[in-house]
């Protein structure tokens, strides 16, 4: 059964480096076509227009599927990332900036066009030493070090990001929302201090959150309600030592459909992450701890009425062997209830299997700067455990299997 | 002790003394990797009609960084940088803001795919950062000695 996988992989990921190499000689040709084209400079109002595009191909064993059908003879291409936005300064103290985002990832995100984040960003104090603004729109949710960008490949430190703490399968929820944002940073002579946050309306709508929270089949939908959401950072030597602690409080409203058997019960969300980073020339090392507090009330049944705490961590080493190539070896843990940490007490209660409620990840990965637009990246996840795996990609829980191997190569261009 | 238990441990010491010799090795092959060829004398230059003759430490990394965006007399800022690999580059990043280029990639980037900050303007040589700086009015920039002329200012750091 290995053997056979392992082979299945092999042919698979000579046919997907040919293809890749094909892909990616094309698109440095165009690339050194697009460099010879005269690049508009000195746009009126400090016009920037930056973009980003990627694909990816995902090849997984046994039957459990990341990003479509991954675990099928012919492996998942169906991960693909694209970005355009625009920013605007009319004044040293006034920036509009947008980006609108497409993202394929198997069945919870179909590739559809939508606003990413737009707002207005006014600084009302501004000194050599400190800076205060105010940010109004739909912001990225400032949580931890990856989520304000976490889909542009160039700033992730890996193909998929720790899954333990930046989910995929609860994206939506995470990555944006409307509402205003305080900032402000003061610089210290050896560090800076900064924070953003402030009142938000969160992102809920949609079958992706609906099933990760509620599960399948729930006929009734989600309302956002008022949320909070703040991160304070602090960095030394401009960056070498990073340190930084989020969190957000996140509500959310159940609206039941009529003869719904769920009543009008709520959902209160608020994890915290406590983040540390150590940058050197070569290596950069980093961890992210996560305690996610889960409270789900008033739904009219006993087993979904729940209050409990998550826990997620990761350690992760990036070594940069030369400008172009760079190596990365990562440990990413999941518990879905650090009070149940091998999900013996969930499955006893709900029959369910007791790996969906954990996941150790043991990663290593690859990334070559072909040039300074144009990246590749090659990965192998040893996976125990199935906690960060979607529903929706994997309908029938039965058919997963609790240790499992992930290969990804991914190709990204930007501007 | 048997003879051939004595043969295993010589063996297992000459095995062991290969990978250390290796390791040191591939650890100095790294460090000459590492260091950066030295480049010639260079200063930081501004546009003629900036008039800030020096600026601290502090402000200088924070221009560069993109978070401040103007002269203290409230005049925009406009920063021109050579590219992530040019050693010129490379010896400012790491001798005036004591940053490695990829960490200051890495914090534009997090300003530009975030919507919260703008990139510094990347110019191909320094014959284009002397063009760029010394006729774009606010503008800061650096360039080596040899390269100058009037139409920029030297700017010191206290």
């Amino acid at each position: 059964m290995f053997y056979t996988s392992s082979n299945h992989i092999r042919r698979c990921l000579t046919r997907e480096v040919i293809r890749l190499v094909v892909v990616s000689a094309v698109l440095s040709n165009c690339v050194a076509y697009a460099q010879k084209l005269p690049i508009p400079q000195n746009l009126p109002n400090n016009l920037q227009i930056h973009g980003f595009a990627s694909q990816s191909w995902l090849k997984s064993t046994d039957n459990n599927n990341v990003f479509g059908k991954s675990s099928s003879d012919s492996g998942s291409f169906d991960f693909r990332e694209l970005g355009l936005n625009a920013s605007m300064r009319p004044k040293p103290n006034l920036q509009f900036s947008a980006q609108m985002l497409s993202r394929t990832a198997g069945k919870g995100s179909p590739g559809n066009i939508r606003l990413d984040y737009g707002f207005i960003d006014y600084a009302f104090l501004s000194e050599e030493n400190s800076k205060m603004g105010i940010r109004l729109g739909r912001m990225k949710n400032p949580l931890g070090f990856y989520n304000d960008t976490r889909d542009v490949p160039f700033t992730r430190p890996s193909i998929l990001l720790p899954q333990s703490i930046y989910f995929d399968r609860v994206r939506k929820v995470a990555i944006a929302a409307d509402g205003v944002h305080l900032y402000g940073e003061y610089r210290f002579d050896h560090g800076v201090l900064s924070f953003q946050g402030g009142p938000v309306r969160p992102l809920v709508r949609g079958a992706e959150a609906e099933v990760a929270l509620l599960g399948q089949g729930v006929p009734g939908h989600l309302d956002p309600d008022i949320s909070y959401i703040g991160r304070i950072s602090y960095e030394l030597d401009e960056g070498r030592l990073r340190f930084a602690f989020s969190g957000t409080d996140l509500n959310i409203n159940y609206d039941p459909a009529s003869g719904d058997p769920l009543r009008a019960g709520s959902i209160r969300f608020t994890p915290l992450i406590f983040s540390a980073q150590y940058n050197a020339e070569r290596w950069s090392f980093t961890s992210e701890y996560a305690l996610r507090h889960f409270e789900y009330k008033n739904f009219g049944i006993a087993a979904l009425n729940q209050d409990f705490f998550g826990e997620s961590y990761y350690l992760q080493g990036v070594y940069r062997i030369t400008p172009e190539w760079e190596a990365i070896a990562r440990y990413d843990v999941l518990y879905t209830d650090s009070n149940d940490r091998s999900g013996k007490k969930w499955a006893a209660a709900t029959g369910g299997d007791p790996h969906r409620r954990y996941a150790k990840d043991i990663t290593v990965g690859l990334r070559w700067n072909v040039t300074p637009e144009f990246m590749l990246r090659a990965e192998y996840h040893r996976v125990h455990g199935t906690g960060w795996l979607s529903t929706l990609d994997n309908p029938n829980s039965g058919d997963l299997s609790p240790n499992w191997n992930l290969f990804s190569i991914l190709g990204s261009y930007r501007f | 002790m048997s003879t051939g238990q004595i043969k295993k441990l010589v063996t297992i010491k000459i095995k062991i003394s290969h990978l250390i010799a290796s390791i040191c090795l591939l650890l100095g092959l790294l460090f000459v990797a590492g260091k950066t060829w030295a480049v010639e004398p260079y200063e930081i230059v501004t546009n003629s009609g900036v008039s800030e003759k020096t600026l601290s430490k502090n402000a200088l990394r924070a221009i560069f960084g993109m978070r401040l965006h103007t002269w203290p007399d409230g005049s925009p800022i406009h920063v021109f940088v050579l590219p992530d690999e040019a050693p010129l580059h490379i010896a400012f990043s790491k001798e005036k803001l004591n940053v490695f280029p990829y960490q200051l990639r890495a914090a534009w980037d997090r300003l530009v795919f975030s919507g919260t900050g703008q990139a510094p303007e990347t110019v191909a040589s320094p014959e284009e950062m002397l063009a760029k700086v010394g006729s774009t009015p606010g503008a800061i920039g650096y360039l080596t000695r040899s390269r100058m002329d009037g139409s920029v200012n030297v700017l010191h750091v206290k």
